[in-house]
């Protein structure tokens, strides 16, 4: 269950969550160029799937933003249900992955909202009561935590409910499970861009008031 | 029963404290999941052209809702499957 080393270089640990992080990359930039030449149609209705939905959560033209954003969504996506082909393991089922997409989004936070502001009223709408600058602080931290723990949680547990029913009732029984685990890993791949597409979007307008979030913005 | 070394009393009391803790950590983001879902439901009954935009923040919400009970699951594999205190004893 537990990620394991496969082999070292130059006295670093290589895992197979990076083997697999490797193999999906290979994949990812493969489907991408053979569907460019077949099916151009099929990555339209991804980015633009994507492009929606960022700039309805943040209620402003996503065109800026959906590079980081469109990745971490397919990354994430590709991630997560990777770990259903035989000798592959899930990237997100080792606590680095996760971490790092997190602390991704927790510096794309900071620069977005410094280059929207300025270093100087960025820093003054993070502390706009000044007396609410600490908390401002641990809310920046835990919400990075909590993006970590949360998608690493939900890969783990559907990961750890499939093996432990496999291994009460072997072969078809776990079946369903296997497409519930699918599931919430797509589903998981949407939460962790809407929730980076919410904080950049709170980056960016800090001190303003919020504008009304039935107003559609589209690109 | 005369003589319990360290090591066997505290996976006892790691499995008591697992289970009870993952009874006990997910009944309270399981109810305040169903709250927040009955009431979106029932905005979307009402305001059906609104519905898009409840569906999106209904998700963000269910997400930080359920962060809680992964917490709680987190401490759970942490004592079952790395326990810091059994690693001390031997």
């Amino acid at each position: 269950m537990f990620p394991n080393v496969v082999f070292t270089i130059f006295g670093l640990p290589v895992r197979d969550t990076v083997i697999s992080t490797w193999v999906m990359m290979g994949l990812i930039v493969g489907l991408a160029l053979i569907l460019n030449r077949c099916q151009p149609t099929m990555l339209e209705i991804i980015v633009d799937f994507l492009t929606d939905t960022i700039s309805d959560v943040m209620g402003c033209p996503a065109a800026p933003y959906l590079p980081l954003l469109g990745t971490l969504a397919i990354f994430i996506a590709v991630a997560n249900v990777i770990g259903v082909i035989p000798f592959l393991v899930s990237p997100t089922h080792d606590v680095n992955t996760p971490l790092a997409l997190a602390l991704v989004v927790f510096i794309s936070v900071h620069y977005f909202g410094i280059r929207a502001k300025g270093l100087i009223g960025y820093l003054r709408a993070l502390a706009s009561p000044f007396f609410m600058l600490p908390l401002e602080i641990i809310g920046q931290l835990s919400r990075t935590l909590s993006l970590t723990l949360r998608l690493f949680g939900n890969i783990i547990s559907t990961e750890l409910i499939v093996a432990v029913i496999f291994s009460l009732a072997p072969l078809f029984v776990p079946l369903p499970l296997v497409g519930f685990s699918l599931f919430t890993g797509l589903l998981q791949a949407y939460i962790f861009t809407v929730l980076a597409a919410v904080y950049i979007g709170a980056a960016l307008e800090a001190n303003e008031p919020i504008r009304s979030r039935s107003v559609e913005y589209r690109t | 029963m005369s003589e319990m070394d360290s090591g066997t009393l505290i996976t006892i009391v790691t499995i008591i404290t697992a289970g009870f803790g993952i009874a006990l950590g997910t009944i309270a983001p399981a109810m305040a999941e169903g709250r927040a879902v009955a009431k979106a439901l029932e905005s979307m009954a009402r305001q059906p052209e609104s519905a898009r935009n409840i569906r999106t923040t209904l998700l963000i919400a269910m997400a930080l809702l359920e962060s809680t009970a992964i917490y709680v699951l987190l401490i759970v594999l942490i004592l079952i499957f790395a326990n810091p205190l059994l690693d001390r004893f031997f």
